[in-house]
């Protein structure tokens, strides 16, 4: 029994001591949060070292009684879904922390700070839970310090955003806490009723249809806001535009994949008949936001939404893949998020460097920057490449295994080869507007008056190679990765589709 | 003398009264400022070591009085909460030049009358105990004799308060009527002998759920509330807001839970749309309030609402009871505690804080702000807050009872409440602080005692085990 996964969960919270005692020095506070991130990021790997690949159940868990009198524990554990979105996170987190730190923050850096530390204990405590109720705080506790990242650091129209923001997610959330709640009545009789993911599994064989239509509902609802899918996503852009650029990565990066993670490890394998009963809707959502995104991104004239509109294009692939049901378009959903996480992180890192510079994000201000900033320019291009899909890079292998598994299913109603070439007109989109995009911010006359400002600095390089070094790697050899995801993905997948259980809710 | 010594705590509390009393004109006005609180709260806290209750669980003074653990959970809250209210208001008070001896008296006289309907297992015992602790409400209300909006406050708070403690009376005469007796059991077993609803019973339910109801802060019979709360001093109205409020529901768990029990059929649809109908009307109305005080007030009428489901869930047996308990414990930490909050604020000629007063508060008063925000971000029920286990809490016997569609409505009430509360944080955290504002005085003891209580909204939201543990004993002798 190790406490890996209670230690990730711990320390960034043990970095919060010494922030607050030397709040007041600036310097101490950026050294005392890049520290932390960077023990957070190095224990990550750490604990997928430890991973055992090729198995599907939960490894290094921890589980112990928190609240005995109602059945709820502290349950954590990793399973192949999980074990690479938590290092993908404290990268994240770590990069974030460490940009900050390089002057794009002016004011309140140690509480500034402080809201990223527990960020980070949210963002890493949601992949690690295994009870709904543990799941349920950690995925609340993301909430807080990003209201207050968007709201105290954010832009011009910050507080309607941040607002917006919150007040959509806790709708959803709400409502899914109405679900855990029933989810919980319905586990048992009263002194054995429990909220452990792996119990209520085994219970799961006496959830009745209705009851599996409404809270799949109410937990879909609350997944659906935070991914966002198409309708619930108009959050979204007004949040990405206010955010300060770490606040953009991570909210991109990883809270976002709550949303989809979520889907995965409760949702599908609690509700198999609920599922069955929403799949329509659930695909032809994905493709609508794929489409959508697409053209909505493309009409964009400020740079951070346009990023922030393909978001909801990319993670309309992660929801198609997760519904199809099968394993290809399963893996190709978890590769997706976590490309998603690395690319668009990304991008609005070098949206935020290059705004640092010129102040301006709309594109038809921009324009000829290839010419001043040429290691900007190349880093900047490759990214835009592997978030349309190019062979070679990241982006690829997750969209095509989405849509390999999307062309086999053969769901209701229409079928894969009725669904699968419509998302695959959203990968040319993705290359129009992204491209296009990218000729006009770095083609073309420059301004004079950004003629003296310098290519990249050190700390910004320092930020972007670690995720241009993934986007390749996850590119050229996806096996590995593939290899870690499939065994448990499969289980979700059986558990979803188990043919026995679905007739037995619906008689 | 086990009959006395089963009252220990109330006798205990009124001794402190008087003594009080006393002392505020023996000790003179330099010494007694000092002095006064400290008797308070010691004599408090005595009474909470004398509620480890030296005799055993049962009835006493001819079954006039009961002690039991849901007596005991009660006293301990209103005594818990009575410290509290005291802890935050010396340096207010001394600010405001309002007489203190009569002050902290009347906190210790309420709240000898919320620990009676604790007690009570007879409606007359209920009714001397509900009087006991209302009055010196009223009382409280207009403590600041020279300010006009606080004898408002105390007027319309009296008046309707009398109303409804006539209309409360009546019902219960129409149930001594009904079932020929007035101690608790035995009109339960009257109602479940003699079948249940004829004209005469629903006549007095409907007569003592109003009257409580009044009691309560219960929509439509709210509207003593907003002006009440606003008008009176601001640390009157924390107290206000919190023990009163978790007397009457006291009353209501031994009332209608308890002695009605049995006609449960017809009054739980009743309280569950009430639930609703209040929850909903709190928070829209709070929604459009530019107050803090006012909003708080009309905020603390969605609470009652969030509790009310849980009453109207009662049968779903235990857990239902419990998640009353707990959800008064909570509320009156959090609630106390952001009250208690705009005594910062609350300077010279201001009327409780307007929004545009707290702007840039985490500036001017950062442990304060930070209070604040973990009241407000419990009361919007986020965790890890006492509030969201709560929350929590109640929600789980509302659908156990089968009342899904009020879980759904708590559920969206809970988002229209994150609005306003959450505004409050915008206010304090993300605007700069306008123009000249009146320096802040900065009150050690205030800062000290929201600190220690905002310490324990966290704390209890992470480990409420006990708490949990202990609502639910104290919540079984409410099952029949």
């Amino acid at each position: 029994m190790t406490h890996l996964l209670t230690l990730l969960i711990v320390i960034p919270l043990a970095g919060l001591v010494p922030l607050v005692i030397f709040r007041r020095d600036d310097r101490a506070v950026k050294q005392v949060a890049i520290t932390t991130t960077a023990v957070e990021l190095a224990l990550s790997l750490w604990m997928l070292a430890q991973f055992h690949i090729g198995e599907a159940d939960f490894q290094l868990v921890e589980r112990i009684d928190w609240l005995p009198s109602l059945g709820i524990r502290y349950f954590v554990g990793v399973d192949g879904i999980s074990v690479l979105l938590v290092p993908m996170t404290t990268l994240l987190t770590f990069i974030s922390v460490l940009y900050s730190s390089g002057g794009a923050i002016k004011m309140r850096l140690a509480e500034y700070m402080t809201a990223f530390l527990l960020l980070e204990v949210g963002m890493v405590g949601v992949f690690l839970a295994l009870d709904l109720f543990l799941f349920y705080v950690f995925f609340e506790l993301m909430l807080v310090p990003m209201y207050l990242i968007i709201g105290i650091w954010g832009g011009p129209r910050r507080i309607y955003s941040t607002l917006k923001f919150v007040l959509f997610t806790l709708a959803g959330s709400l409502l899914m806490l109405v679900g855990i709640v029933a989810v919980y009545l319905a586990s048992g009789d009263a002194g054995s009723r429990t909220l452990s993911l792996p119990e209520l599994i085994e219970a799961r064989g006496s959830f009745s249809a209705d009851f599996q239509f409404w809270v799949f509902l109410a937990f879909g609802l609350a997944f659906a806001i935070k991914l966002p899918m198409v309708p619930f996503h108009t959050w979204l852009p007004d949040a990405h535009v206010e955010a300060p650029t770490a606040g953009s990565i991570v909210l991109a990066g990883v809270l976002l994949k709550a949303g989809g993670y979520g889907f995965l490890r409760f949702a599908l394998p609690l509700f198999p008949f609920g599922v069955q009963a929403w799949l329509p809707a659930m695909i032809l959502l994905s493709v609508v936001a794929i489409l959508y995104g697409a053209v909505v991104s493309a009409v964009q004239k400020d740079l951070k939404k346009l990023v922030a509109y393909s978001s909801v294009a990319h993670m309309g692939f992660v929801t198609l893949g997760i519904f199809v049901l099968n394993q290809q378009g399963g893996v190709g959903a978890v590769l997706q998020m976590l490309n998603h996480g690395f690319v668009t992180g990304a991008l609005f890192l070098f949206v935020g460097i290059q705004y640092e510079k010129t102040h301006r994000r709309m594109i038809a201000d921009l324009g000829g920057l290839a010419n001043i900033w040429p290691v900007y320019t190349t880093l900047f291009g490759v990214f835009v490449l592997a978030s349309l899909g190019l062979p070679g890079l990241n982006g690829f292998v997750g969209e095509f295994l989405v849509l390999l598994g999307t062309f086999r299913f053969p769901g209701v109603p229409l079928g894969g080869l009725f669904w699968g070439p419509l998302a695959a007109i959203g990968v040319i989109l993705a290359a129009v507007y992204l491209l296009w995009m990218f000729q006009r911010v770095m083609y073309g006359p420059i301004r004079e008056s950004y003629r003296l400002l310098p290519d990249m600095t050190r700390l910004e390089l320092a930020c972007a190679i670690p995720l241009l070094v993934l986007t390749v790697v996850l590119g050229v050899v996806p096996q590995p990765f593939i290899a870690i995801i499939e065994p448990s993905l499969d289980r979700v997948v059986r558990l979803a589709t188990d043919p026995g259980l679905i007739l037995m809710a619906a008689r | 003398m086990t009959d006395v010594a089963a009252v220990y705590p109330e006798i205990i509390v009124t001794i402190v009264a008087c003594l009080v009393l006393v002392g505020d004109t023996a000790l003179g006005r330099r010494r007694a400022t000092a002095a006064l609180p400290a008797i308070t709260v010691a004599g408090l806290a005595l009474a909470i070591v004398a509620t480890v209750t030296v005799v055993p669980l049962g009835h006493y003074f001819r079954g006039f009085v009961v002690v039991d653990a849901f007596t005991g959970f009660f006293r301990a809250v209103f005594l818990l909460l009575a410290i509290f209210a005291t802890l935050v208001s010396p340096e207010y008070l001394e600010r405001r030049r309002i007489p203190a001896g009569e002050y902290y008296a009347t906190i210790c006289f309420s709240t000898v009358g919320a620990m009676t309907i604790a007690l009570s297992s007879d409606l007359i015992t209920l009714f001397v105990g509900l009087e006991l602790m209302t009055i010196p409400i009223y009382v409280l209300a207009g403590i600041q004799r020279g300010d006009r909006y606080s004898n408002e406050a105390a007027l319309k708070y009296f008046l309707l308060g009398a109303f409804s403690s006539a209309l409360l009376l009546y019902g219960f005469a129409w149930l001594y009527g009904v079932t020929r007796a007035t101690d608790f059991a035995a009109i339960a077993s009257y109602l479940v002998a003699n079948g249940v609803a004829s004209g005469p019973t629903i006549v007095a339910l409907a007569l003592v759920t109003v009257g409580l109801g009044f009691k309560a802060a219960v929509v439509p019979f709210h509207q003593w509330t907003p002006d009440a709360y606003e008008g009176a001093p601001t640390p009157a109205t924390a107290f206000m807001s919190v023990g009163p409020k978790a007397a009457a529901f006291a009353a209501i768990l031994r009332v209608l839970v308890g002695a009605l029990g049995p006609l449960a059929v017809d009054w739980s649809i009743v309280i569950a749309v009430l639930a609703a109908v209040t929850m909903t009307a709190g928070n829209v109305v709070a929604l459009a309030q530019g107050n803090t005080k006012r909003m708080l007030a009309y905020s603390s009428i969605a609470h009652t609402g969030y509790i009310l489901a849980a009453v109207a869930a009662s049968r779903a047996g235990v857990s239902a009871g419990a998640a009353v308990l707990f959800y008064l414990f909570a509320y009156g930490l959090m609630n106390l505690g952001a009250f208690a909050c705009l005594l910062y604020v609350d300077l010279d000629g201001t009327r409780g804080a307007s929004l545009d007063e707290l702007n840039g508060f985490a500036r001017r008063e950062p442990l304060g702000a930070l209070a604040f925000a973990v009241f407000l971000v419990s009361l919007t029920g986020i965790p890890p807050t006492i509030g969201f286990i709560a929350k929590f809490y109640v929600i789980q016997p509302v659908l156990d009872a089968g009342l899904a569609w009020l879980a759904v409505v708590i559920a969206l009430n809970a988002v229209l409440a994150a609005f306003y509360y959450l505004r409050v944080v915008v206010r304090m955290y993300m605007y700069d602080p306008e123009g000249a504002v009146p320096r802040l005085v900065s009150p050690r003891l205030l800062s000290t005692s929201l600190g220690v209580a905002s310490a324990a909204v966290v704390i209890l939201g992470i480990v409420p085990n006990s708490l949990l543990e202990w609502a639910q004993r104290a919540a079984q002798p409410l099952v029949r």
